[in-house]
């Protein structure tokens, strides 16, 4: 064997590694948990376990370097440890079998929060009582959607995800009939209103609702809770030229639309959308509360799942801890708005849902095999003794 | 030293993958959005601008579609999962949120006077004190004031575990005598303005019933 291929196969069989890599995984959760305070869950995620690499910017360079190994890092290698670990050393034993099923289910459960961190989509659909809806809308990702108003009965959409819009420039679909110039893109704004007073620097929007506000960029917010707020600034060029500039944001509840060669347009920045086949009716909301207490007990929303086919078309109560699990979507209960009349519900796509419960079974199963095969070898020792 | 080696060469083939996973431009048909059923406000009986002062032009302002009358009066939830509760006084008419508020009133007076409260909120302090006082100054055409009498300037109460800065300033807008009440709360990074503007004469009879609403302020 070669050296070097004998080089990595002590280095990933050996125990040393695990173990480093087990005190890497301890100083991460550590350094994490301290930075929840100022980054949120979501942030820390991203930063320190959705990652291969802790990025941290040199102070006053604005250089960013990797600074520590991330949580897919060290999940990987302790993967690839475990991995090789089991197949340098198997041996078909009946007395190892335990071990040997205990391993095979943390394995499942690493490679299974892999596949959820690559895989897994959460958003959340707001409705309210009443209301059918048949999107849920993304926590944190934005979409420029270009909507095509003309036809009463639907809109055709563009819709331009904020990756998209952060790198700026000219867009040409085959959708649009017009060029999209992406002039600025702030990931988080604040918006005001233009100062009328003189030598004010002239608006970047000169059409819509733009000219009246100034976007002033503010640093992204990590934390979940307070958010971020984005704005964009788009141009529109025609075939005679351009049709004007737009500051396109969420906060801007009045709808910015352009009418070009007989059709209307709505420029609008909002949260992405998924779109599915069937819809949510929410028929009623309940908030339960511990008698002469605002303490919650329980919320529950009634809700009318109905197919675009009618092939279904039911009637289904989603509370806490009992979601609806229909087309590879999980329905949770997860707030509420607006005195009890609007439901939010946490919606989640995971095709991988199932892993971590065969993991669970899997280990645990092992270890039972483990400490029965001891436990009988034991009692059997004693006996003869 | 050769372990070490391969540690190194495998950290640095783990780093073209630091990147994320990108998004690409979609293009489909959809159902028009279905309209809200529970509206965040009643309908207004006036344009948001309609009191504020010259040179203010509205932003958003559509009417949103009627709710419960009388719904607003009580605890109103403020949108997007946002951090803070009020109550508002029974005579206090709630109206269209428009595009930046997050709660909008209208107070009238005798013989057609209409005062307008505005509750709005932005993240980090937007400015401070300081400039915000002098913000609103400007609004009822008052000169700013030096950065060393803001503190004099302002009353600092606690309602709830809050902490509210309240401004006050009588001028001209529009021609019209007008008082400006302004609060502001810092809460979680966020801070949040609540500002009462109208004819001098309605405001100060109102300034009981805004200091009243101010002390109901909560956290979520």
């Amino acid at each position: 064997m070669p050296d070097f291929v004998r080089l990595l196969r002590d280095f990933f069989v050996s125990i040393r590694l695990t173990v480093v890599l087990l005190v890497i995984s301890i100083i991460l959760v550590f350094a994490a948990t301290l930075a929840q305070v100022d980054l949120g869950v979501w942030g820390v995620q991203q930063k320190y376990f959705h990652s291969f690499f802790v990025m941290q910017e040199i102070p006053r360079t604005g250089i960013t370097v990797p600074a520590f190994p991330g949580g897919y890092l060290i999940g990987g290698l302790l993967l690839i440890n475990l991995l090789a670990a089991h197949i340098y050393r198997f041996k078909l034993e009946w007395r190892k079998s335990g071990i040997q099923l205990t391993h095979a289910g943390l394995i499942l459960l690493l490679v299974g929060e892999l596949l959820t961190g690559l895989l897994a989509e959460e958003s959340f659909m707001r409705i309210d009582e009443g209301q059918t809806k048949h999107y849920s809308e993304s926590y944190r990702q934005y979409e420029l959607a270009l909507l095509d108003l003309t036809n009463p009965a639907y809109n055709d959409v563009v819709a331009i995800p904020q990756t998209v819009l952060a790198k700026t420039g000219t867009i040409q679909h085959p959708q649009l009939p017009f060029q999209v110039k992406i002039k600025d893109y702030y990931p988080n704004a604040s918006l005001q209103r233009r100062s009328p007073a003189p030598g004010t620097p002239p608006a970047r929007a000169t059409a819509g609702i733009g000219p009246n506000i100034t976007a002033i960029p503010l640093p992204l917010n990590p934390k979940e809770s307070e958010g971020n707020l984005p704005v964009t600034f788009v141009e529109l060029i025609g075939a005679e030229g351009s049709l004007g500039t737009w500051l396109v944001s969420p906060a801007l509840s009045q709808p910015q639309t352009v009418v070009y060669q007989g059709r209307t347009w709505e420029l609008t920045l909002r949260q992405h959308r998924y779109y599915q086949t069937h819809t949510v009716k929410l028929l009623n909301f309940t908030h339960e509360k511990y008698a002469g207490t605002d303490i919650p007990k329980n919320f529950a929303s009634r809700i009318q799942l109905t197919t675009e086919n009618k092939s279904e078309d039911r009637e289904i109560l989603i509370y806490m801890n009992n979601p609806l699990r229909y087309a590879g979507l999980t329905y949770f209960q997860a707030g509420f708005e607006n005195n009890d009349r609007t439901s939010i519900l946490q919606v989640v796509r995971n095709p991988n849902w199932i892993l971590p419960y065969v993991a669970c079974l899997l280990l645990g199963f092992g270890l039972i095999v483990q400490f029965g095969i001891h436990l009988v070898s034991f009692s059997r020792k004693r006996a003869t003794t | 030293m050769k372990l070490h080696l391969v540690s190194l060469s495998l950290v640095l083939a783990a780093l073209p993958f630091t990147g994320c996973r990108d998004q690409k431009i979609t293009a489909y048909r959809a159902p028009k959005d279905p309209a809200p059923v529970v509206a965040p406000a009643a309908p207004a009986q006036m344009g948001p601008s309609a009191t504020l002062p010259d040179g203010h032009p509205a932003i958003g302002g559509e009417a949103a579609p009627a709710s419960a009358p009388g719904a607003m009066t009580g605890n109103v939830p403020t949108a997007e999962g946002m951090a803070l509760l009020w109550t508002a006084p029974a005579h206090w008419t709630a109206k269209s949120l428009g595009a930046m508020r997050k709660g909008s009133y209208a107070i009238a007076g005798e013989t057609g006077a209409v005062g307008d409260l505005a509750i709005t909120a932005f993240p980090g302090d937007t400015g401070g004190l300081f400039a915000n006082v002098n913000r609103w100054r400007g609004q009822v055409g008052l000169e700013p004031i030096e950065a060393a009498q803001i503190e004099a300037s302002v009353q600092n109460i606690e309602a709830n575990g809050l902490k509210i800065t309240i401004a006050e300033a009588t001028g001209q807008a529009n021609g019209v005598s007008t008082t400006l009440l302004g609060a502001i709360v810092p809460h979680e990074g966020q801070t949040w303005f609540f500002k009462l503007i109208g004819p001098a004469a309605l405001i100060t009879r109102e300034q009981t019933a805004f200091r009243e609403f101010l002390s109901t302020i909560k956290p979520r």
